[in-house]
């Protein structure tokens, strides 16, 4: 930081002495609302508090980011400065607007003795702004984009003289990774590190829509807060202190959707959003929090993604009209082909529209199967705009609401009896969604398991062991049709135990992949996939194996409540340990309520030559 | 953090510029080119996905002012050319069928009024082609269109003011 170019602004010692007696004897430091402007939180294991951010431009005492009497008093004291406002500076009263409406509100400042300070840059903020409301939006994951697995929120600034047609106007606030990187493995890692400084930014909400709606194909999800007038002000005036600040940035506890939360949290101040996701913050358990909050939220509104307007045109089509806006999409037949204009004027328009749309997603995804997509878009457009009817775009049935969704981690115990062994089991997952577990504000087919961890216990033994720890275990299915032809795929890796040819079950680490693909819809599916397979353990022949194979499924339901999954797999290890392991079976869960479900296990499984039963019932609770 | 904010700047502002000088915007354009580029599942997968924003996305944020916004405010007098430059392809896609948020927000900007408003949707649909003369038009090319085009109608002459 430069050296202030602070105006000698007279300071009214006198006063400031008083002020801050007062704020004493108030105890204004100890108070949350104090608390939840710095972003203070208490220090693991110790007593105290620091704050969150990292920008030292944000504290006034020099240890502000531990003191919050001290950075109070000299927060008071930083009032009477007066800096010429520029593009990068501010005096203490304009950038810290939220510390100088509360603690006004508090001490009831004379403006004879503390002048009050025009703030001009924040003035037109605010007008330009014209705030009538905020909305929390929250982006979903997309089924063949696993890392964007836990969604995204960010929040929305509605505008006075905006409606529900021009909301593409209104500002976003959004907390993110301020960084370059375009090597997507280095940001995940340097991220998880807390490589990046973390900042809040602004953007109009069209330039995030065009990334989420129709560059990632993610639904949205807009949850329109209630807020009065003075809950919007109090956001947006600290809105306007975090602006410049940074934090360093760690994906899973200081992400976005934390600190969104603690932007939001200032509205109120009994508000206390952001405590439980101190560790831990998927930002589907924030929308919940927020959510659950009672009279927080008003409504929610459903923005779906652009390949999923594209998919529910299609299923309102013919097969003729789908053979046509195939057609169109690949330049086969012209835009004005007999064909097309010998169907109703509505229908030659939803095969032109749909034929656009489909054109343009397949140019943003990067899959360019025909020569000038651009031109042939505008042809599309130039032929549906001489059509006359109105737009053909469906009504689409919302559906569950992310918040409307089983809870993010689940425990399981359960019994169950393996090569005539019987066994009593305890499962836990901290996060997130499995294939067998209900759908209903999730994304289909998308399985994503973070630490799945399981306890067996023997009946013809003592001692508890660990059956399996795997840290990552993703899933994507992503039914194809003559218009997606996304590839399926999975991923984990972790330890487990198998049988090996000396009889133990040790404990190996298991490394799998495999990539294929998969038909049908959510509720009925099936797909088939080659698979690769490591395993590394000292009793293995030579410490290891490795081996490729494939597997098969259908998944199906029965009713509203009931999932099955029949898989078969098969795998032949040709390095290090010589075996050819697999399985068939039938795994299904049978919903009890939204957070509780009945889980069944029963395969015929093969390991180290040897065949045997599996079978397991367990009581699922969501949490 | 300044010097963190000026490498961001600075970085994105390639990119800006280069924008800019395809649309002739100024320097007010996001730059359709911001976006183009990033297509593709790998992109998408990591970067975009793990609540990452590359610096460019982020050049006219924050504190301090850049090209026609200030502190993230679009400067009222870029507000139309800047929506247009940022939302081509969903407004040619709602004139080719007449209705549509993005048009509705474009008559906003506009300020054309609810009783014009079925006029303003014909007339766009009407006069894609037009509007649109090619599939890369500049966002000065199609403000300029739009305007011929309102000229031209006796209810909707008045409105062009605004463009």
């Amino acid at each position: 930081m430069a050296a202030p170019l602070a105006a000698a602004a007279p300071v009214d010692h006198a006063y400031l002495g008083e002020l801050v007696a007062r704020a004493r004897a108030l105890a204004l430091a100890g108070r949350p609302e104090w608390h939840k402007l710095l972003h203070y939180v208490p220090n693991m294991g110790a007593p105290g508090v620091h704050s969150l951010v990292d920008s030292p431009e944000f504290f006034h005492a020099p240890g502000g980011k531990t003191d919050p009497q001290a950075e109070l008093e000299a927060t008071l004291a930083s009032f009477y400065q007066e800096i010429p406002e520029t593009a990068d500076r501010q005096s203490p009263q304009c950038a810290f607007v939220a510390r100088f409406a509360w603690l006004d509100e508090q001490l009831g400042f004379d403006p004879t003795r503390l002048p009050r300070q025009e703030c001009k840059r924040y003035r037109e903020w605010r007008e330009a702004l014209n705030a009538k409301g905020l909305t929390l939006v929250f982006s979903s994951a997309y089924l063949n984009n696993p890392s964007s697995m836990y969604g995204h929120t960010l929040l929305r600034v509605d505008a006075r003289d905006q409606d529900e047609r021009t909301r593409l106007l209104a500002y976003t606030i959004n907390f993110a990774a301020n960084t370059d990187e375009t090597n997507g493995l280095i940001f995940a890692v340097k991220g998880l590190l807390g490589g990046y400084p973390g900042t809040f930014s602004m953007l109009p909400y069209y330039l995030k829509v065009r990334e989420y709606s129709d560059m990632e194909n993610r639904d949205l999800w807009e949850y329109e807060l209630a807020l009065t007038e003075e809950e919007v002000d109090r956001v947006l005036r600290h809105a306007w202190e975090l602006l410049p600040a940074y934090w360093a940035y760690y994906f899973f506890d200081e992400n976005c959707s934390y600190h969104l939360l603690r932007l939001v949290q200032v509205a109120r101040p009994e508000l206390d959003l952001a405590s439980p996701f101190r560790w831990w913050a998927l930002p589907t358990d924030t929308v919940r929090a927020v959510t659950a909050e009672p009279g927080l939220t008003a409504k929610a509104i459903y923005r779906p993604a652009s390949a999923t307007l594209i998919a529910q045109r299609l299923a309102g089509m013919s097969g003729e009209e789908r053979r046509r806006t195939k057609e169109l999409s690949l330049r086969s037949i012209g835009a004005n082909d007999a064909r097309l204009s010998a169907l109703r004027p509505e229908r030659a328009a939803a095969v032109l529209e749909t034929g656009h749309d489909y054109v343009e997603y397949r140019r943003i995804t990067g899959k360019p199967d025909v020569p000038d997509p651009r031109a042939l878009a505008r042809e599309l457009l130039v032929a549906r705009s001489r059509v006359d009817a109105p737009s053909q775009v469906p009504a689409l049935r919302p559906p569950a609401r992310p918040d409307e969704g089983h809870a993010s981690s689940r425990f399981s115990i359960g019994a169950g009896t393996q090569a005539g062994r019987d066994f009593g089991e305890l499962r836990l997952r901290p996060t997130y969604h499995d294939i067998l577990d209900p759908d209903e504000g999730y994304v289909p087919g998308a399985q994503i398991e973070f630490f799945h961890t399981a306890f067996r216990h023997y009946r013809d033994r003592a001692s508890t062991q660990l059956e399996s720890l795997i840290p990552i275990d993703i899933l994507s299915l992503s039914p194809r049709d003559e218009f997606f032809q996304s590839w399926s795929w999975k991923a984990s890796a972790g330890w487990r135990r198998s049988l090996v040819h000396d009889g133990t079950r040790p404990l190996q680490f298991a490394a799998d992949g495999g990539a294929g693909a998969a038909w049908g819809s959510g509720r009925r599916m099936a797909y088939v996939m080659l698979d690769g397979a490591l395993r590394a353990h000292s009793r293995l022949d030579d410490g290891h194996a490795v081996g490729a194979g494939a597997s098969t499924g259908v998944l199906f339901d029965v009713g509203a409540r009931l999932r099955v999954h029949g898989y078969a797999r098969v795998m032949r290890q040709f390095l290090g340990e010589n075996d050819t392991p697999g399985a068939i079976g039938l795994e299904s869960r049978f919903s009890l309520g939204r957070d509780l479900a009945l889980r069944f296990d029963l395969a015929r499984q093969r390991e180290a030559g040897r065949s045997f039963d599996y079978g397991s019932l367990s009581l699922m609770v969501y949490h | 953090m300044k010097k963190l904010l000026a490498v961001a700047v600075v970085a994105a502002f390639p990119m800006a510029a280069m924008a800019a000088g395809e649309n002739n915007v100024g320097a007010c354009g996001w730059g359709s080119k911001l976006f183009e580029g990033q297509s593709g599942i790998a992109p998408q997968v990591l970067a975009a996905t793990t609540n990452g924003t590359s610096g460019n996305q982020t050049f006219a944020v924050t504190s301090g002012t850049s090209g026609c916004t200030q502190d993230g405010a679009v400067s009222s007098s870029w507000r139309t050319a800047m929506f247009i430059d940022g939302n081509k392809h969903k407004l040619a896609r709602d004139m080719s069928v007449g209705s549509g948020e993005a048009l509705d927000s474009l008559a906003h900007l506009i300020g054309v009024d609810a009783q014009d408003r079925a006029a303003f949707n014909s007339l766009a649909k009407d006069n894609l082609a037009r509007i649109f003369p090619s599939d890369d038009a500049a966002t000065q090319q199609i403000v300029a269109s739009l305007r011929e085009v309102m000229a031209a109608d006796a209810r909707l002459a008045r409105y062009t003011a605004a463009l």
